[in-house]
């Protein structure tokens, strides 16, 4: 060690130096996670100051009229297409996802996995046209729920399908096993052992999921269209409104009423996504104390 | 065809002002609040009322809306997408006419003019708006596309210069000129030579146009193109269109629709932007300056009713039977030059008789002066009822719906 | 949570559960779930074959100029259409991409290096020097931050943050930079908060999730013994960090950002809303207005649809297939380049 006394006093001289250096970056990491902070609080905060000082239950309960009225229009339909969503991308995700973790071997494993995965990084906006071109131009849906709902279901199956094959994959073999020499047979199982302890994480990520379809406008905009009455129970040739497209026409138009709109609009999306984020949380907190207690 | 407009007024639908009911010929009253909002009214107006009274009424017989305004019996359900400033007009008349005739239902969305005319092309919808008429390349990919005017639009200038408040005058060549980029600031000498006694300062503008397809970027750069026809309109120029290749110059904005132009000004120090006068009481709400500009006479203008009846009265005689026209940049020291026909673009080949017959019933509903064409719905979107002439040629159109 | 399951976990390496051997119960469950997850991969050849197929015409018309040129002419619809090379189209008919190219590029590059440095900063505090209780409470800021909508971004955007800082942060910074370098492009005329720079910090707010969250995984998974073994020959933190840490995740690291690049430069709403929406303008400046393919494509989609002969719409198309082979390729890349090297696998979507 005393081999290279003079290397060993540069050391000693650099030392305050790189303590010192420590703390700046350690310092700016804290500012850097304060950065990390911020913005989503900021950007909630700033909704909710714009938004409830006149939110009222007329602005639920009526209908869009010209650049007033309220959401009631924009909130069924959002409701309308987040529930086709879970329906149509649930079940094919959740199906898909099954597949991938028990049937799914070697490279065409891989391909579909991989697909799945590439299908979810394409910008929504090439989904969103591609919905526009085939479903509302080709097969003449006209704009409607049905080209809305099968364009966001193209955008999180992958998700959907992902954490359900992660979440079968944790269910614990000891489980499977002892089922097994039971003698129950595999439909038994998958659908007894597998699919119940790997339900809580099959739910968190279709909540997620069905969080991501609240939010986005872009495939929406040339497939679901717009419409400013309520919502007809049809999938195809009617147009219908949605909370994104409220915030995306009305911030911009120089009317009071209309801005507010918007932000009542960006409000009511902050807490559909909040709550359902949270109770993602609340399944997995559930799901993990259940488990460690078993 | 006088007796439409005065039967209109007996029924409580009389235009808020003597000087529009001096004006009911060929054009009747223009929206009250276009010309009762904040200075519009002041630049040439006071002398108008006389012209346009003098003018010649078209020798037509009275129109025969009762011809084809008798919905099916069966329910039909339309659906109108478009232009987003038709879709305020068409939002006052779809309940009421649904009030009349229960049985029709006509669903509307304000989607932009080019998805209006894109829907009514491959029959995705039964009616679509558009704020400029049919190209070739549209009547040639869809032969049976017909554009049938519903009323008549204008649109103004306006200007946001912090401390400015009076109204500026402006040619076409010096509004052309800025959105070229090749005047850069307000005190430049090519528009303080027009304003003496204004204080221009020394503020770098910003043009801003329509990022969207847009009827008002067609009818704004039609009149460019007809004041400055040596630069803009030139076969080197951007000429005109709904979209246009707008000149690069580093402080233009683009905005989405006729909001995002006003806001977009409201925010924008220095800007100049072009407006449907739909939007000219909330224009001059956002602070706003409303500009005055030069006709083909070389007059200065804002959009009034008789300066708007003066322009329509150039081109009315001319309408060609497929009534697709344009109304800009006309003769006439009265006349205000930037005005358009709203559209709804219809395909005639129709596959259900009871809908066809449903659009056409509409239709003349919507250009009788007796119901969609009362003032009591254009003024409130500040628009122009039909000449009668015109009203006549729509008819006629709408009778080409079919099988 | 979600994420956690979705990220932390490779794919199940060897199948855990049963193998059916024979002809099983199971059979329909197995031939549904078959067609379920054969259908991602149709959804993506189906988008790959109508963007190519829509996109053909204008490619033809277009040629390769497209991706170097800067014009954006719908040409004149009011005059009889013209054909060239077999291709219907209006008059004068012009399109380079080469300003939307650039304006995607500039944006995506500036939320990168305001999000990486921020991200791998917030998760190395939280993963090594504070305890699992906070790191958790990132986790619910980072989701909150990945579950707020595009437009609202936008409306945050273009209404608060854009203004407060052309109003009191650009013309600070325009004053006292130095005329040099790159400095340069952060003076001159700042606008009214609707440009690059504002873009590129909403859009490095949007991805920073995916960023942060990954590397704060792979920063947990980097062994305790080697880091306290570091330490122990009496390197600092920082040094510890850069020498041991770093290098230990650096290929996750690049494979999480180029996954971040990928969403920035595919984003659309919220650059809608901030850019300034010019087209076939270069920027001058880092304030400059602009534009991105993203967001073209949404706002003049519509006008498009007025192009009769479908020039306009098909030329969209050619715009959206270029992005997409390029968020493509950086998809792809990133998840080869991590699934090589760590038992961390990106996030799916949007990286909640």
């Amino acid at each position: 060690m005393a081999r290279n006394q003079e290397a060993l006093t540069r050391i000693r001289v650099r030392t305050r130096r790189r303590k010192a250096a420590s703390t700046v970056a350690i310092s700016m990491g804290v500012i850097a996670l304060a950065l990390v902070t911020v913005p989503s609080v900021w950007i909630v905060a700033q909704v909710a100051w714009k938004a409830l000082p006149h939110m009222s239950w007329s602005v639920i309960t009526t209908p869009g009229v010209g650049l007033g009225g309220g959401l009631e229009n924009e909130i069924v339909g959002t409701l309308m297409i987040t529930f086709g969503v879970a329906v149509v991308a649930g079940f094919i995700g959740v199906m898909s996802g099954i597949y991938l973790s028990q049937f799914a071997r070697g490279r065409a494993a891989g391909l579909l996995r991989g697909a799945s995965e590439v299908l979810a990084g394409i910008p929504s906006i090439v989904v969103g046209y591609v919905g526009y071109i085939s479903m509302v131009v080709t097969f003449h849906w006209g704009f409607s729920l049905g080209a809305g709902l099968i364009t966001l279901s193209a955008m999180v199956v992958p998700y959907i399908a992902k954490t359900t094959e992660v979440s079968l994959g944790q269910v614990p073999s000891s489980y499977v096993e002892g089922a097994e020499a039971l003698g129950l047979k595999p439909g038994q199982i998958l659908r007894t052992i597998s699919l119940r302890s790997a339900l809580p994480g099959i739910a968190t990520g279709l909540i997620v999921a069905l969080a991501i379809a609240v939010g986005e406008t872009a495939p929406l905009l040339y497939t679901a269209g717009y419409s400013q009455n309520l919502p007809h129970v049809a999938l195809t040739h009617s147009p219908l409104g949605y909370l994104t497209y409220a915030v995306w026409t009305f911030y911009n138009e120089p009317s009071t009423r209309a801005v507010q709109l918007s932000f009542d609009a960006a409000f009511l999306l902050i807490v559909l996504v909040l709550a359902l984020i949270a109770a993602s949380r609340i399944i997995v907190a559930r799901a993990s104390r259940h488990r460690e207690t078993a | 065809m006088k007796n439409n407009y005065l039967g209109k007024e007996t029924h409580g639908m009389a235009p808020k002002r003597p000087l529009l009911a001096a004006g009911l010929m060929g054009v009747a009253g223009l929206a009250a609040s276009a010309c009762g909002s904040s200075s519009s009214a002041t630049t040439t107006s006071s002398t108008t009322a006389t012209t346009a009274a003098s003018a010649t009424t078209q020798a037509n017989a009275a129109p025969n809306y009762a011809a084809t305004e008798t919905p099916p019996t069966a329910n039909v359900a339309l659906q109108e997408t478009g232009s987003t400033l038709l879709y305020p007009l068409f939002n006052l008349w779809a309940p009421d006419y649904h009030t009349q005739y229960s049985n029709i239902s006509i669903t509307t969305a304000g989607t932009g003019s080019g998805t209006g005319i894109a829907d009514a092309a491959s029959g995705t919808v039964d009616i679509g708006a558009s704020d400029a008429y049919l190209s070739p390349t549209q009547t040639g990919q869809t032969p049976t596309l017909i554009n049938i005017p519903l009323a008549i639009s204008a649109q103004e200038i306006v200007v946001h210069i912090p401390g400015v408040t009076q109204q500026l005058h402006l040619t076409g060549q010096v509004i052309s000129d800025i959105y070229q980029g090749k005047i850069k600031y307000w005190n430049d000498p090519a528009i303080t030579a027009l304003n003496s006694g204004v204080n221009l300062p020394h503020l770098a503008i910003a043009p801003l146009h329509r990022s969207d397809s847009s009827g008002d970027t067609f009818l704004f750069t039609q009149y460019l193109s007809k004041a400055d026809p040596n630069g803009w309109g030139s076969a080197n120029g951007p000429q005109f269109g709904t979209t246009v290749a707008f000149p690069a110059v580093p402080t233009a904005l683009a905005e989405q629709g006729n909001g995002g132009m006003v806001t977009g000004c409201a925010q924008t120090a220095g800007c100049i932007a072009y407006v449907g006068v739909s939007y000219a009481s909330q224009a001059s709400k956002a602070g706003l300056t409303l500009a005055a500009i030069s006709n083909q006479a070389g007059q200065f203008l804002v959009p009034t009713a008789a300066g708007i009846q003066a322009e329509a009265k150039n081109f009315i005689g001319q309408v060609p039977a497929n009534e697709a026209i344009s109304l800009i940049y006309g003769p006439g020291a009265t006349s205000y030059p930037i005005i358009n026909f709203e559209y709804a673009i219809v395909n005639t080949k129709q596959s259900d008789p009871n809908k066809a017959q449903a659009i056409k019933a509409f239709l003349t509903w919507a250009i009788d002066p007796a119901h969609g064409n009362a003032t009591s719905y254009v003024s409130q979107v500040n628009f122009q009822p039909l000449p009668t002439s015109v009203a006549t040629l729509s008819l006629a159109q709408i009778a080409k719906i079919g099988g | 949570m979600a994420s956690d399951l979705a990220r932390r976990t490779e794919e199940p390496q060897a199948p855990r559960v049963f193998r059916p051997t024979t002809k099983s119960p199971l059979g329909p469950v197995k031939i549904a779930s078959a067609v379920s997850a054969v259908a991602p991969l149709l959804a993506l050849l189906a988008i790959l074959g109508i963007l190519v197929g829509q996109a053909l015409p204008a490619v033809k018309y277009n040629g390769l100029g497209f991706f170097v040129h800067n014009v954006w002419h719908p040409g004149n619809f009011y005059l009889q259409p013209v054909t060239t090379n077999g291709v219907l189209h209006p008059a004068q008919a012009e399109y380079g991409a080469w300003a939307i190219i650039v304006g995607t590029v500039l944006s995506s590059l500036i939320a990168l290096v305001i999000a990486l440095p921020t991200s791998l900063g917030a998760a190395l505090v939280v993963s090594k020097l504070l305890g699992p209780r906070v790191r958790s409470a990132l986790g619910v800021f980072l989701e909150l931050l990945a579950g707020i909508p595009s437009v609202v971004f936008g409306l945050w955007g273009t209404l608060t943050i854009g203004p407060l800082l052309s109003r009191d942060i650009y013309p600070i910074v325009a004053k006292h930079m130095p005329d040099v370098f790159i400095l340069r492009w952060f003076r001159g005329s700042t606008g009214a908060g609707e440009g690059l720079l504002t873009s590129g910090i909403i859009l490095a707010a949007m991805i920073i999730p995916i960023i942060a969250s990954t590397s704060r995984d792979l920063f947990t998974q980097v062994p305790k013994l080697t880091e306290e073994g570091a330490e122990a020959l009496g390197m600092t933190r920082m040094e510890v960090t850069t020498k041991v840490t770093m290098p230990w995740v650096s290929a996750g690291i690049i494979g999480a950002t180029v996954l971040g690049l990928a969403r920035a430069l595919g984003e659309t709403m919220a650059v809608a809303m901030v850019s300034g929406s010019v087209l076939g303008t270069l920027p001058t400046n880092i304030y400059s207005t602009f534009n991105t393919i993203a967001a073209t494509i949404v706002t003049t989609l519509d006008s498009a649809l007025i192009d009769g002969t479908g020039l306009a719409v098909r030329t969209l198309a050619e715009a959206a297939l270029a992005l997409m082979v390029v968020t493509l390729l950086a998809n792809v890349g990133a998840r080869l380049l991590v699934r090589k090297v760590s038992t961390t696998a990106l996030p799916v979507g949007r990286g909640v």
